[in-house]
Parts: C-alpha cells; sequence; structure tokens
C-alpha cells in the first residue's frame, strides 16, 4: 500500500450549489470549459468507433460523396446540361456535396446524439452542451478525407489551389456553428418527442434542394436571391466554391446573411437548451 | 471553511404521474391541448395536480465530512431520485443544496461503456465520464488494470466480454475514481465473492482516508458494516435520521401492512388482512431469516360479508420485483368453501432455500372466478445465506451432488470421488 494511503484526505475545495433554477440568461459556459477533457474523450470515442467493424472502413468516407457526385453529373450535368459557371460539373457538384455532407451529418448526429446517449443522460451528470459539441466535430473527419478526393479531382481537371484556400477552415467553423444551433434547438425536442428522428431525413432531403448543390445561385432568378440566401447554408456552399475554385466574385450579401441568421439561431438555440436541458434525465 | 460536506434544505422533486394521458407524439399533445383549452381553469389546475407525484418532498439534512450514511426505503421511497438530485443529474423542483468537496456517483456501473472499444480505451472513456483527467487515469491506469483482474483482455473490445469482467473493469475504474464525497447505488453487489470483498475492502479504504459515503442499498447487511448513520425515507420524506440500528429496526417493522402498488382497485376489497407475521419456526417474529430456515406466517383477516371459495396466495418476491415463489391453498390442495368475519390462517413453509437478500412477502386472494380481490404486502424480510450473499449466485440454492473422475495414471488419488 502506498504511503499516500495513510495521509490525511486533502479535501477539494470545490463547492457545489445545487438550486431548482436558473435565470435565462445563466448559460454557465464555465461549466463545458470545465468538462473539456470529457467533450474531447467523446468526440475521440465517436472517432475511434466512426467506422469499426466495416469492411470498408473510412473508405465510406469517400465512396458516400463519390457516389453521389456521379449520380448527379448523370442527371444533372449530363441530362439536365445544368451550368456549372464555367467549372467541369462534377467538380462543381463535389464543391457543393462536400459542406453539405458534413453539415447534412453533423445536424443529424446533434440533433439525436442526446438520446443515443440516453444512458449517459440519465445517470451521469455533466453538462448537457457537451454531447452537440462533440457531435458536430466528428462528421468533420469524414470531411477531411473527402476533401483529399477533391484535390486529386482539381488536379485531374488541371485546377490548382489558391490561397483562397485557407478559407476553407473558417468556412467549416461557420457550418459547424449552424449545424450546432439546429442541433441545439432540435436535440431538446428530440428527447421529449422522438417524431425529430423521423422527421429529419427528408428535412435534411428538402434543404438539399433549396441549397445552390446541384445548380448554381445564378440559376435563380435575381429578384428572389434575397429570399433564397435566407437559407444560411447558401451562403456557405456558395463560399465554399469560390474559396476552392478561385473563380468570380464572393456573394458578400449570402455570406452575411448567414451569419446574421446563425448568430440568432445559436443564441437562441443555447438559451433553449439550458432550459430544457434540466428534465432531460426524467423524460428522456 | 465548513466541516460539512453536504448540507440540504427543503429538497423536493416532482415528477409528472405516468399515466395512459402521456404523450409520446406530437399528434397525441396537440390533441390534448385541444381538449385543455375548452377546460376551466379549476379542471385544469385538479387534473396538474392529480398528475403530479412528490418522489421527494422536504428533505432536510446536514452530512459531515467522513460520515457513511445509508439510505434506506422501498423501492419508489426516493432514494434513487435523492442521488440523482445530489449527483446533479436531474434538478431538485424545490430547495438547495451545498456540496463541499469534489462528487463521485456511481448510480450504475459501467454507464458509458461503449461496446466497439477496447478495454484499454474504455478505461479512459469511463474515467473521464466519472469525472477524472487524462492524467488521473494515465497514472492510475495500471492499478486500475490489476484491480480489473483482466489483464489479458485489456486489448479486447468489450462486447466480447462476459458481463463478470465488464462488471470488473467498470467497477475497476470507478473504485480508482478517489472522490471526497461518494454516492453509491447499490454497485457494491457485483462480481463474484472474492471481488466483492476486494470491492467492499476499497470502500473501506476510502472511508479510512476520510472520504463521506452516501450509500443506497437493499442489503440490510452491508448497510450494517459501512454505516454508522441511516436516513429512511418513506414515499418520499424523510422518517428517521440517526442510529444505523435503530433505522434498520424501524425500517422492518413499518409498512409491514400495505396495499401492493399494482392493485388500486378503487372497490373496497371484500377481505382484509389486519395482522401479517412472519414467524421463526418457534413462532417468533423476525425479520431475518437462516437459509434453510422454514417460515411460519401468521395472517389475520377480517372479510366484508361472505367470501366463497377464495384461493389465498403468500408470494415471496425479491427486492427488485422478481417473483420467487409462491404458495396457494388451491395448489397446495386446501380447499376454503368460504371465509366470514375474522378469522387466522398460518402457512407454514418448507425450508426456504433463497440465497441473502431482502425479499417481500405478498399476500394475494383470489375468488372463485380467479379474480383477484386483495392484494397487500405482508411484510419485507432477509434471508442470510452464509456464502451467497448477492444476486450474482442467482435466487435459489440447494447443495448439488459432485463427482470427479480424473485422467487415468492419478485414477488412485481420487478414488473416493468415484463410484
Amino acid at each position: 500500500m502506498s504511503v499516500e494511503a495513510y495521509l490525511p484526505r486533502v479535501h477539494s475545495q470545490e463547492v457545489t450549489e445545487i438550486r431548482p433554477d436558473r435565470g435565462w440568461l445563466d448559460l454557465d459556459l464555465g461549466a463545458v470549459w470545465r468538462f473539456r477533457e470529457l467533450l474531447v474523450v467523446l468526440m475521440m470515442r465517436d472517432i475511434q468507433v466512426l467506422y469499426k467493424q466495416a469492411l470498408l472502413g473510412a473508405g465510406w468516407a469517400i465512396l458516400q460523396p463519390v457516389f453521389a457526385v456521379t449520380i448527379f453529373t448523370i442527371v444533372f450535368g449530363y441530362f439536365a446540361r445544368m451550368p456549372s459557371e464555367g467549372v467541369p460539373y462534377p467538380l462543381f457538384a463535389f464543391a457543393g456535396v462536400l459542406p453539405w455532407t458534413y453539415f447534412a451529418e453533423a445536424v443529424r448526429r446533434s440533433a439525436t446524439g442526446l438520446v443515443t446517449d440516453s444512458e449517459l443522460i440519465r445517470k451521469i451528470y455533466f453538462p448537457r452542451l457537451i454531447m452537440p459539441l462533440a457531435n458536430v466535430v466528428t462528421p468533420l473527419v469524414d470531411f477531411c478525407i473527402a476533401f483529399f478526393i477533391l484535390l486529386i479531382l482539381m488536379a485531374f481537371y488541371g485546377m490548382a489551389p489558391s490561397w483562397k484556400f485557407l478559407l476553407v477552415p473558417p468556412l467549416m467553423v461557420v457550418s459547424a456553428l449552424l449545424a450546432l444551433s439546429i442541433g441545439l434547438w432540435l436535440a431538446p425536442i428530440n428527447v421529449r418527442f422522438r417524431d425529430i428522428k423521423h422527421t429529419l431525413p427528408f428535412m435534411i432531403q428538402i434543404w438539399m434542394y433549396a441549397s445552390p448543390i446541384v445548380y448554381p445561385l445564378s440559376m435563380v432568378p435575381e429578384q428572389w436571391q434575397w429570399a433564397y440566401s435566407l437559407n444560411p447554408m447558401v451562403g456557405v456552399i456558395e463560399g465554399f466554391r469560390w474559396a476552392v475554385f478561385n473563380q468570380g466574385e464572393p456573394n458578400f450579401m449570402a455570406l452575411g446573411m448567414s451569419g446574421v441568421i446563425i448568430l440568432v439561431l445559436l443564441v437562441s438555440g443555447l438559451i433553449f437548451f439550458r432550459r430544457m436541458e434540466r428534465s432531460f434525465a426524467d423524460v428522456i | 471553511m465548513t466541516e460539512l460536506a453536504i448540507t440540504a434544505r427543503g429538497l423536493g422533486k416532482r415528477y409528472r404521474r405516468l399515466t395512459r394521458q402521456r404523450h409520446d407524439s406530437v399528434r397525441d399533445i396537440i390533441g390534448a391541448s385541444v381538449a385543455g383549452m375548452f377546460a376551466s381553469n379549476k379542471v385544469r389546475e385538479a387534473k396538474r395536480e392529480r398528475e403530479m407525484f412528490w418522489a421527494l418532498k422536504d428533505a432536510d439534512f446536514d452530512i459531515e465530512r467522513g460520515e457513511n450514511v445509508g439510505i434506506i426505503g422501498l423501492n419508489g421511497a426516493g432514494k434513487s431520485t435523492l442521488l440523482k438530485i445530489l449527483s446533479r443529474i436531474t434538478t431538485p423542483t424545490t430547495g438547495t443544496a451545498q456540496i463541499n468537496g469534489r462528487l463521485g456517483a456511481l448510480l450504475e456501473v459501467g454507464t458509458g461503456f461503449h461496446h466497439e472499444l477496447t478495454g484499454r480505451e474504455n478505461v479512459y472513456l469511463y474515467g473521464s465520464i466519472l469525472g477524472m483527467t487524462r492524467q488521473e487515469v494515465a497514472a492510475k491506469y495500471d492499478a486500475i488494470v490489476d484491480f480489473s483482474e483482466i489483464e489479458e483482455f485489456i486489448d479486447t473490445p468489450v462486447k466480447r466480454y462476459s458481463s463478470g469482467m465488464y462488471v470488473r473493469l467498470a467497477f475497476a475504474v470507478a473504485a480508482h475514481l478517489d472522490p471526497d464525497i461518494l454516492l453509491l447505488d447499490e454497485v457494491l453487489a457485483v462480481g463474484d465473492f472474492a471481488f466483492q470483498r476486494k470491492c467492499m475492502n476499497f470502500a473501506r479504504e476510502l472511508e479510512r482516508k476520510g472520504a463521506t459515503i452516501l450509500f443506497v442499498s437493499h442489503n440490510m447487511f452491508s448497510i450494517k458494516t459501512m454505516c454508522q448513520r441511516v436516513i429512511y425515507l418513506k414515499k418520499g420524506q424523510i422518517v428517521f435520521d440517526g442510529p444505523t440500528n435503530e433505522g434498520l429496526k424501524l425500517y422492518e417493522d413499518d409498512s409491514r401492512l400495505e396495499d401492493v402498488v399494482w392493485f388500486r382497485d378503487g372497490a373496497e376489497a371484500p377481505i382484509k388482512f389486519t395482522d401479517v407475521v412472519l414467524a421463526n419456526e418457534r413462532g417468533t417474529p423476525v425479520s431475518v431469516f437462516d437459509f434453510g430456515e422454514p417460515m411460519t406466517v401468521k395472517l389475520r383477516y377480517k372479510v366484508d360479508g361472505r367470501l366463497e371459495r377464495p384461493d389465498i396466495r403468500v408470494g415471496f418476491e425479491r427486492h427488485d420485483d422478481v417473483a420467487c415463489a409462491t404458495f396457494s391453498t388451491s395448489s397446495d390442495g386446501v380447499d376454503i368453501p368460504y371465509l366470514e368475519g375474522e378469522g387466522e390462517i398460518e402457512l407454514r413453509t418448507p425450508p426456504i432455500k433463497l440465497v441473502s437478500d431482502l425479499y417481500t412477502a405478498n399476500i394475494v386472494v383470489r375468488d372463485a372466478r380467479a379474480t383477484i380481490v386483495a392484494a397487500q404486502i405482508g411484510g419485507h424480510f432477509h434471508v442470510r445465506h452464509p456464502v451467497f450473499t448477492n444476486p450474482a449466485y442467482g435466487l435459489y440454492h440447494e447443495p448439488g451432488e459432485w463427482r470427479l473422475s480424473a485422467a487415468a495414471e492419478r485414477r488412485d488419488e481420487v478414488k473416493h470421488g468415484a463410484r
């Protein structure tokens, strides 16, 4: 037995107050910071198990977008002769599918993650905010893998990356924040009503066609572009294409619109989530 | 600097009763809210009150540093709710609590284990979930693996583990949490005998180091060995807070006669049991029976009118509602033409072959058409088995007959073992 076992215990100075209610604006983000190790560990766990016991393993991260782009290229590029702003259509579609696939997966994970880990919610305390936070990070792994395919595809078509590639990470942060804010709204509802789980797939499907993925923003009639840009993913995807292909002008209106909408959704989502969090363990 | 580990003032938790009106989908809730709109305020208020119940109410207590306190009470008395509030899994409806020091809660061993990950990966994952830092887990890693005794499987995914190995590894991590205050919910009752002893030693070690332990258990024996003080909860309220022996006695004497939870027939039962005594062979009322000891159950009844051809049943249930045995007048060949007025019924059971645990004796009466007309809790009792002290050994024990046949060259040595 170690010597320290015989020493009197040095008690931690930690004091925890337990009370029924908090104010509306007490977001207690400090608690999330204190539990940052758990956040990292949960992210690691999700990444570690992502492709366990799958024959193709991380190959799925490549196959999924490649299949989608192949189909889009045949249907929209070849049959429908969709314009693609001077970029070969497969490249054009890939640059849209890439951030979209990340976003869709991040929304799906963050909206349903609490229920997937309901055992943890029921039996262990931690700031619940950690769950959706970890959930939006995990699919970035897939994104990074698929991004290499985009680079190979660009090399194949003889396109060189420009300095604007540096704008890809901040754009991904924006889409992560958007996915998080949607998740903050949907996750507490999903805890109470599992309907979210069933609605989500076609919500995401509809959202995809409302975003400039298989067609360019320029296809949308000019007088309606402002309304179209209310979809925060418009700015992200257009920005992504601009950064990757270094062509045309950045759409500042769409990006600015995305920023404002994300900010509103994020703050309201945080308040909503913190408000609902108290009853998670009781109703999940 | 206070010497108190936990102070609780007026802690309460109100839950919505799980009725048929529970809404599980949006369609249900829309329907219910439309109906609710047409109800008057008063009706709505009354309905709300009916739907709510207090799982815990007005809990006041102080727990000093280094104290070991047992929390006892029947199922649904609020024990788990109290632990869940103190561990911050759920928020109280009323009241406040202050916790001084690092708190570790073990409400279930192994929550958070991921099946696809290896034992090693799970040690880190589970350690973090319980509130350890990565460096802490890394520093204690060897000790944890050592404690778990499953070193050779540490790089195997835990889905390939047997349930015993799983629990061992999980408990080994939990045991190295080393908090100032530990909340334990019946988790010591895991693993085999040797491992259990190890766990108990670990709890004692923590105790010796000055940790505060709050311990929920149905097992009177572990409460007795671990705690000097008990808090006895009944229907969400603290009815006793003091020395262990006194509290345990109160707990056993108490609630000998009540209606079984599932039997809430609005109508008055035609037969009521006014007294139930669980006694030993000599007729002395006791609450602890040794393994293999027969029991005498004495029932005093009162019948409203006349009860034709009743079937009287005494059933034993383990504390977690697992039905263990039933004695029935009709299946035991006793024909009761009718019961009237007051009287006594006595049942002598064969030797009880249950393992150590807390059991409930229930009394159920069926009428001639086999409809249940009365159901009451007839008291709680412990069985003490010399070796089999937890549910890991099963429910029932009877010594088996063993035969050994050895390899040819060693046959002589074990001749007495063969027939």
